[in-house]
C-alpha cells in the first residue's frame, strides 16, 4: 500500500504540533531541575526555618538556583503574611516550616530540630 | 566421583558458611523527627496564618 505524498507529508508532521503544545505548557520556570525532581532525587529538603535547604552542598548548579528563587518567592509571601496579619516575619517563616515539614512526603528529605537532615 | 563431588559441596559451602559470619548491626532508630512551632502568636491570628501559609504551600512552585 503506498500513501499519496500529501498523506506522507502530513504522518510526517503531524507529531509537531502536539509536541510544541506539551513543550510549551510544561515549561513553567526557566530551570531544568522541578521542585519535585529535586526532592526525589535527595537534593534538597524542608527546613524548620521555612525554607528549602540543600541536603548535600554538591548540589547541581540549577538545583541551587532553583533552592534560591523558591526561598526568595517564598521570603516575600511570608512578609505579605505577617504584614497582613500584623505579626512577625520570623513567625510566619516558623509556621511555614512546620507546615512544610508536615506535607513532606515520606522519603523526602527534612531538617530536625537538631539540623540534622533526616528521610521523613 | 560423585562422593568426591558432593564432599567438596558440602565443604565448599561449609567454607563459605564459616568465612561469611554475618555480622548484624542493629542500629536503635532515631527519635522519631518533631515538629516543634514554638510561635508567640495569638490562636486567633495563627490560626489565619496557618491557614494562609496553607494556601501557599498548595503552589507547587512554591512547595
Amino acid at each position: 500500500m503506498t500513501m499519496s505524498r500529501e498523506v506522507a507529508r502530513v504522518c510526517g508532521r503531524v507529531w509537531l504540533l502536539p509536541l510544541a503544545l506539551f513543550c510549551l505548557l510544561s515549561a513553567g520556570t526557566a530551570f531544568a531541575a522541578t521542585l519535585q525532581s529535586a526532592k526525589d532525587a535527595g537534593w534538597i529538603g524542608e527546613k524548620p526555618d521555612g525554607y528549602l535547604g540543600l541536603v548535600r552542598d554538591e548540589a547541581p548548579a540549577d538545583v541551587k538556583a532553583l533552592v534560591d528563587d523558591v526561598n526568595a518567592k517564598r521570603r516575600a509571601h511570608y512578609g505579605k503574611i505577617a504584614k497582613q496579619q500584623g505579626v512577625p516575619a520570623a513567625e510566619v517563616e516558623k509556621v511555614g516550616g512546620a507546615t512544610a515539614i508536615e506535607k513532606t512526603r515520606s522519603g523526602h528529605f527534612v531538617m530536625d530540630q537538631q539540623g540534622r537532615w533526616r528521610r521523613k | 566421583m560423585r562422593k568426591g563431588l558432593s564432599m567438596l559441596a558440602v565443604l565448599s559451602i561449609a567454607a563459605l558458611a564459616l568465612g561469611c559470619t554475618p555480622t548484624v548491626q542493629v542500629q536503635a532508630p532515631d527519635k522519631p523527627i518533631e515538629i516543634n512551632m514554638n510561635v508567640n502568636i495569638k490562636h486567633e491570628i495563627l490560626v489565619k496564618v496557618e491557614r494562609e501559609v496553607e494556601e501557599m504551600f498548595e503552589n507547587e512552585e512554591l512547595f
